[in-house]
């Protein structure tokens, strides 16, 4: 098994972890835990995307096989947006238990249907 | 440069607006106006622009393929043109009386104004991606806007769990696409995938498939959206779903006619069952709804459903006639909302059974209620009838007969719920007392009204024909568009 199979196992096993805590809890901190862990995952997988066995920084004048730089990219921007998610969620969070005193998914209940 | 300044200028705004709050409120109403108007002006010269000689701007100067490209061109350009409708009239409705006035909120507005504008012209998928996040941050904060009641902040935490999940799925497309063609540019991709059989097509193609259904809220995860469509302010309402909801439709219609152009006899009939499901749920947890905005915005997802069946022709007749149901969609949907929660405020509640006698009350907005319920059920000379029509036409033609059938059952449908709600209106005497306020909503709804009778007279004139031509082709033969963005 190589570096990057095993890397990509391992983020498609997080982003399964995230995704049944996101489903199952019922706490909305672990449905916020759910959603990090899954942002989390993505992050491994892109990184492993641009992942090149013994490849040197991008930087000029190249002193061998380079790295992709893109998915470094991708991922700084990935990591801003998903601290903006997790940041919105859990201002929802404390919102929700300031008008419900739980935060039991049961027992919030303003909305039907 | 016109892509880039369409984007800039909502985003100027949204960004000048917390620095000048400390300035005198006289000062926040210019910026915000002017930002406003620029906005509205650059959308219209973005959509003319495309429409007339197909742009493509490089930024930064990197070619197609390494750079981001922003693009307008002919399937942009009726949607910036609903952006520019929908965004201009939300925004003069926050001039009304009744509003509280809040620089805030017209921060949430400009941003998710530059970031659809933002999603209508690139031509990159992450930098969609990127663009598709700020607008739904910014939606989910206009949701929990309202007047920061437990039922909105709710339906926000439930909508950005429901989006960050559709987002996630985006992202891991976007990667698994960028693993083995090494583009990020549509064009390329599509190019990529075309020329080599071999790769992995199915998963990307089902990650953006469940995003995208997930982010417009159709069948099988529309649960979100009737929670956020009504429990925010009705302007939120009404611009959630007459633009931001279309924005979805509009990544739909690019990325499966451009990226996923290989998969195309397997993802437009899924489409077509996805839209039928939307539809047939959307009608029918309409008709069970008491609360006069969750009603509204059940049949949001009967007239999604509407939409995706007419792109699940795949056919140029069925991508017009879903464009032209998105307009009159948005002119009447947006209108309904409005004179909706003109109504919910007059009477002090939002239940249907309570609403005796309105009618009488406030006649003005009443009348214009029932030309809005007529628009969406498809009465004959009106506008939803002609789209609802063409878009049956387009199924025909494929021979599509079950979602055909359904279009005419959902009218069916939906003139019950409609018309509850109309005679609610009009039983019983006006007890409330009438109503002397005309604030910038009633101008707003009266402007929707003047674009519901317009848009009817659309389909007399031989120019409408001439330009549903030239989109059907544009969005059928995507050699243009890819030559547009790979030669430079």
């Amino acid at each position: 098994m190589t570096m990057s199979s095993m890397s990509f196992a391992a983020a498609i096993i997080i982003f399964c972890t995230g995704f049944f805590t996101l489903l199952t809890g019922r706490n909305l901190f672990r449905m916020v835990i759910g959603i990090s862990l899954m942002e989390g995952a993505l992050l491994l997988f892109i990184i492993t995307v641009g992942y090149v066995p013994g490849g040197v920084p991008p930087l000029l004048p190249l002193k061998g096989l380079p790295v992709n730089p893109l998915p470094h990219a991708f991922t700084l921007t990935t990591i801003v947006i998903g601290a903006s998610h997790i940041a919105l969620a859990l201002a929802f969070v404390v919102r929700i238990h300031s008008s419900y005193k739980t935060l039991d998914v049961e027992k919030i209940r303003g909305l039907r249907e | 440069m016109t892509p880039v300044l369409v984007i800039l200028i909502p985003l100027t705004g949204a960004f000048l607006l917390p620095l000048l709050q400390f300035l005198s409120r006289k000062i926040i109403v210019l910026v915000v106006c002017l930002a406003g108007g620029l906005s509205f002006l650059g959308n219209i010269w973005g959509a003319c622009s495309g429409w007339l000689r197909p742009t493509v701007h490089l930024a930064g100067g990197w070619p197609a393929h390494i750079g981001i490209a922003l693009i307008h061109d002919p399937l942009s350009s009726p949607f910036l043109l609903l952006a520019a409708l929908g965004f201009g009239s939300v925004l003069i409705c926050s001039f009304d009386r009744t509003e509280k006035f809040s620089w805030r909120f017209h921060v949430l507005l400009f941003l998710s104004w530059a970031a659809v504008n933002g999603i209508l012209s690139t031509g990159d998928l992450f930098n969609l991606y990127v663009f598709y996040e700020i607008f739904s941050v910014s939606a989910y904060l206009l949701v929990a806007f309202s007047t920061m009641e437990w039922q909105a902040i709710e339906a926000g935490f439930k909508y950005l769990v429901f989006g960050t999940v559709g987002a996630m799925f985006f992202l891991f497309g976007t990667t698994y696409l960028f693993l083995f063609t090494g583009y990020l540019n549509m064009a390329r991709i599509s190019e990529a995938l075309m020329s080599e059989p071999g790769l992995p097509v199915f998963i990307p193609a089902a990650c953006f498939f469940i995003a995208l259904s997930i982010k417009t809220g159709a069948f099988p995860s529309h649960f979100w959206l009737p929670d956020a469509h009504s429990s925010a302010k009705s302007l939120v309402s009404a611009l959630l779903s007459g633009v931001l909801v279309m924005v979805s439709i509009y990544v739909f219609i690019r990325l499966f006619s451009v990226v996923f152009i290989v998969l195309k006899p397997l993802v437009f009939p899924l489409m077509l069952g996805t839209g039928s499901l939307s539809l047939l749920t959307g009608h029918l947890m309409a008709l069970r709804q008491d609360d006069i905005k969750r009603l509204l915005a059940y049949s949001t997802v009967a007239h999604l459903g509407y939409i995706l069946i007419g792109l699940g022709c795949a056919s140029a007749a069925g991508f017009n006639a879903a464009i032209y149901h998105a307009f009159n969609h948005m002119a009447a949907k947006m209108g309904l909302f409005l004179t909706a929660g003109i109504l919910a405020s007059h009477a002090g509640t939002r239940k249907i059974s309570e609403l005796s006698g309105l009618g009488w009350d406030l006649p003005f907005v009443s009348i214009l209620f029932v030309l809005f319920t007529a628009v969406l059920v498809g009465v004959p000379p009106l506008n939803g009838f002609m789209s609802k029509w063409y878009i049956t036409l387009a199924c025909v033609e494929r021979n599509q007969a079950i979602p055909a059938l359904l279009i005419i059952l959902g009218t069916v449908i939906s003139s019950g719920y409609y018309l509850r709600i109309i005679r609610r209106l009009f039983s019983g005497k006006g007890t409330q007392g009438t109503s002397k306020d005309r604030g910038a909503t009633w101008y707003v709804v009266t402007l929707m009204g003047v674009l519901c009778i317009l848009l009817s007279l659309l389909p007399l004139f031989p120019v409408f024909t001439d330009t549903l031509h030239i989109l059907g082709n544009w969005i059928m033969d995507i050699s243009m568009y890819k030559d547009l963005v790979m030669i430079p």
